[in-house]
């Protein structure tokens, strides 16, 4: 029998379950959406929720739909479906699988995400959303709201935090007339306080990575950043991460590392590799690397600015790293090799993710140059499993390892 | 004698348009020494400010080769690849500086390498992707005035006298003479039209109004009176080259609408213009409300509705999409242009490029897309 070199969190069964519970009230919308008065958006994930929640707006993410797509390994399909009605293989795979998933749902997982009252896309994370939504919005004739936050080549200006508190202030009304219910300041500063308990508690849980041997490893910190992601701004999102941080901190408490015999530590870079999770990070673990930081899930992390509710959204959604140059991902970067006291570093190359990845040779030579430590550059996409080549990348990883292990 | 004089000068004007659009800029140095030039990549960059204080904007359009940088992988567009190789091979030296309006995901990665890795001066502008959102119009002044701030430090003019006004007729002639180049197009061979409108984008303002203003009545003499060819509509983002134009030229079809962003949309002028007295504001009118690339958002179908109406009023048989590869705003695009333009019983064609050159392939679909069209006449 083969060693068993991974170590499965408990609190993954609760995590199962309010995800479970989160998608089966989606999926029912339809029942209980209209008699509560409550309208379904589908959002993307770097829009400011808090906003939509005290409206009592549902949000449904069709980018985390497209990570369950690419785990469940259909996303290929599903891409093919949108090729086939026009789109380039080119094009972002969240999105062709979503987009598959409603021209063929009989494919897709859960017959597809339910069908949306209104769409929300901001801009911070990537010129696609703008794109992809305006496809969607093509289909189902509903409402698009945009939130156009600027790029900033470096520091946010005032006149980029007016501009983008301005549209939230404008959104006000017209999501009072879409949800025809008043704009309640009290429901906003609960939904932020929530968020802001959620991102404290996020922090933590990845700040106690910081351990040697490190209690999580990359795939844990994939695997439970959905709650953040898809119920951002609620009380169950606070409740759930307050009862991961205990299982870590016991973890950290009794020295249990995520993998056994814990000798490398690795920052991963960009989103995971959905359909070969595990087996991807098994090349890793399987030779003691753990992955102890990462820079995705740490978009989450980021603190809720103080102020009155609009300015504070209009500033943190629009200071979020995706939206930022090259410069400022490549100090984050030196800030957690260093934090975390790693040995190297992994960038995925994800086809599918342009802003995310284009960047990362200026990065990974910065953060070599800076550091002195080892970077990996691999090819694949995030859910498309047609462009990733297993081999060769296993090849790659060893040799990496064992520059790595040298030194 | 003076009749022979006038005529000479004439087809000396349009010689040299064609000249500069075949060297697309790269022998600035030698054929404009003198000139201070300022790079830029996409058409939402303002031509106007760069004239203001000094400088002759020049948009990089680099050689047609398919470089591979390491800094950029390769499912990035060949535009970004050859324009970061150009620079890497210091071509772009001499440029005063190097302006970025953020467009896509590529470019605006490409904005923060170059500004990282290379000591040229990089100056970023960053339009309102949603030009129609409540306060994008504020929005746009500050990172105009900003930039015309920052451009005045090259030329070491005070922002508050530089001269935006000629700057603004100097631009707007211009445009009134593309506009009377566009409207001879369906008379014209299709690559002659596309070169001389790139012409202008690569040598200095002033010498291609003068040339294009003489050569326009010798063109419009020259124009064929009648033209039986397909007329085509193209849509797409930059082509460096005329390879695609003179394909279509060469198996029979006539463009007699472009939409690309070398060619007409880098001129169109708003569908209504506004005659307004602060400079900055008619310079952020036109370009807010100039027919949208595909990386803007005025109202959602507002691009579709635009090349719909442009393919009505210029009769086009067919229309062709250019997607470069990896090019996602076009590829997106594509999907309801081309069903819009069927839907209307217009024969499109969705064709990806690799750079802005067309090859063997390229020539079998276009030529069995142009007979069919020929068929249908």
């Amino acid at each position: 029998m083969t060693e068993k070199r991974y170590r499965k969190l408990n609190s993954t069964k609760q995590l199962e379950k309010i995800m479970a519970k989160y998608y089966a009230l989606s999926r029912y919308h339809r029942f209980w959406g209209k008699p509560t008065n409550r309208h379904l958006a589908w959002v993307t994930s770097g829009a400011p929720v808090e906003l939509l929640r005290s409206f009592g707006i549902h949000p449904v993410y069709p980018e985390n739909y497209g990570a369950i797509c690419g785990s469940r390994k259909v996303s290929t399909q599903l891409c093919q479906v949108a090729e086939n009605a026009g789109y380039s293989q080119d094009l972002c795979s969240y999105a062709r699988s979503h987009i598959g998933s409603i021209l063929r749902p009989d494919l897709a997982p859960m017959k597809g995400l339910p069908k949306p009252d209104l769409l929300i896309t901001c801009s911070n994370i990537c010129g696609t959303v703008l794109k992809w939504y305006e496809a969607l919005a093509r289909i189902f004739d509903v409402p698009l709201l945009i939130i156009d936050t600027p790029y900033l080549t470096s520091d946010m200006t005032n006149h980029a935090q007016d501009y983008v508190h301005k549209q939230l202030q404008d959104m006000v009304p017209t999501l009072e007339k879409i949800t025809g219910r008043a704009y309640n300041q009290n429901k906003m500063k609960e939904a932020i306080s929530s968020s802001k308990e959620t991102i404290s508690l996020w922090t933590d849980i990845r700040g106690l990575c910081k351990n040697t041997p490190s209690p999580l490893n990359a795939p844990d910190l994939f695997i439970h950043m959905a709650p953040i992601v898809v119920l951002r701004g609620t009380k169950q999102a606070v409740n759930y991460y307050k009862l991961l941080k205990a299982e870590v901190q016991q973890r950290v408490e009794q020295r249990q590392s995520a993998i056994n015999g814990e000798k490398t530590r690795l920052v991963w870079d960009n989103i995971a590799i959905w359909y070969n999770l595990y087996p991807f990070f098994k090349m890793f673990s399987e030779r003691n690397a753990c992955f102890v930081a990462d820079t995705y899930s740490g978009g989450w992390a980021m603190e809720l600015e103080q102020g009155e509710p609009l300015e504070s959204l209009a500033r943190t959604y629009t200071e979020i790293f995706l939206n930022r140059s090259a410069e400022f991902r490549a100090q984050n970067m030196i800030d957690l090799m260093e934090e975390y006291n790693a040995d190297g570093f992994v960038m995925h190359s994800n086809r599918s993710c342009k802003p995310y990845s284009l960047v990362q040779g200026i990065i990974r030579r910065k953060v070599m140059a800076k550091t002195g430590v080892p970077g990996l550059l691999i090819e694949a996409d995030m859910a498309d499993q047609r462009v990733f080549a297993e081999e060769p990348t296993r090849n790659r990883i060893q040799a990496f390892l064992e520059t790595v292990e040298a030194i | 004698m003076a009749e022979i004089m006038k005529n000479l000068t004439e087809y000396h004007d349009l010689t040299l348009l064609l000249e500069e659009a075949a060297y697309n800029g790269n022998k600035r140095q030698i054929r404009w020494p003198g000139y201070q030039f300022f790079g830029y990549f996409c058409s939402y960059w303002p031509e106007e400010l760069l004239l203001a204080v000094g400088l002759e904007p020049l948009r990089i359009l680099p050689p047609g080769t398919n470089s591979t940088p390491a800094l950029l992988p390769t499912y990035c567009c060949s535009l970004a690849r050859n324009s970061l190789h150009s620079a890497i091979k210091k071509d772009l030296d001499d440029l005063k500086g190097v302006g970025f309006a953020h467009t896509c995901d590529t470019m605006q990665c490409l904005e923060s390498i170059w500004s990282t890795e290379y000591q040229q001066k990089v100056l970023s502008l960053v339009p309102p992707v949603h030009l129609k959102a409540p306060g994008a119009k504020d929005y746009y002044k500050e990172e105009m005035k900003s930039l015309l701030h920052h451009l005045s430090e090259i030329t070491g003019k005070n922002p508050a006298s530089v001269e935006l006004d000629q700057a603004l007729e100097l631009t707007n002639h211009i445009r009134k003479l593309t506009k009377e180049l566009d409207q001879l197009r369906a008379y014209l061979p299709s690559q002659l039209t596309a070169d001389l409108l790139r012409a202008g984008q690569v040598m200095p303002r002033e010498k291609y109004a003068r040339v294009l203003g003489n050569a326009l009545p010798i063109l419009e003499e020259l124009g064929e009176k009648q033209s039986t060819k397909p007329l085509i509509l193209v849509s797409g983002a930059v082509l460096e080259t005329n390879s695609l134009f003179e394909m279509i030229e060469n198996l029979g079809g006539r463009v007699a609408a472009d939409d690309t962003c070398t060619g007409y949309r880098h001129y169109a002028e708003p569908a209504e213009p506004q005659l307004l007295k602060d400079p900055l504001e008619f310079i952020i009118h036109r370009y807010m409300e100039m027919p949208p690339c595909p990386c803007r958002h005025l109202q959602l179908n507002e691009r579709i509705d635009y090349l719909e109406g442009l393919a009505d009023k210029r009769k086009v048989a067919g229309a062709v999409l250019v997607i470069r590869k990896f090019c996602e705003p076009h590829a997106w695009d594509s999907v309801p242009i081309a069903k819009r333009l069927k839907d209307k019983g217009i024969k499109t064609l969705v064709l990806e490029l690799e750079g802005s050159a067309v090859g063997g392939q390229e020539r079998t679909r276009l030529q069995a897309f142009l007979e069919s069209l020929m068929g249908n006449s």
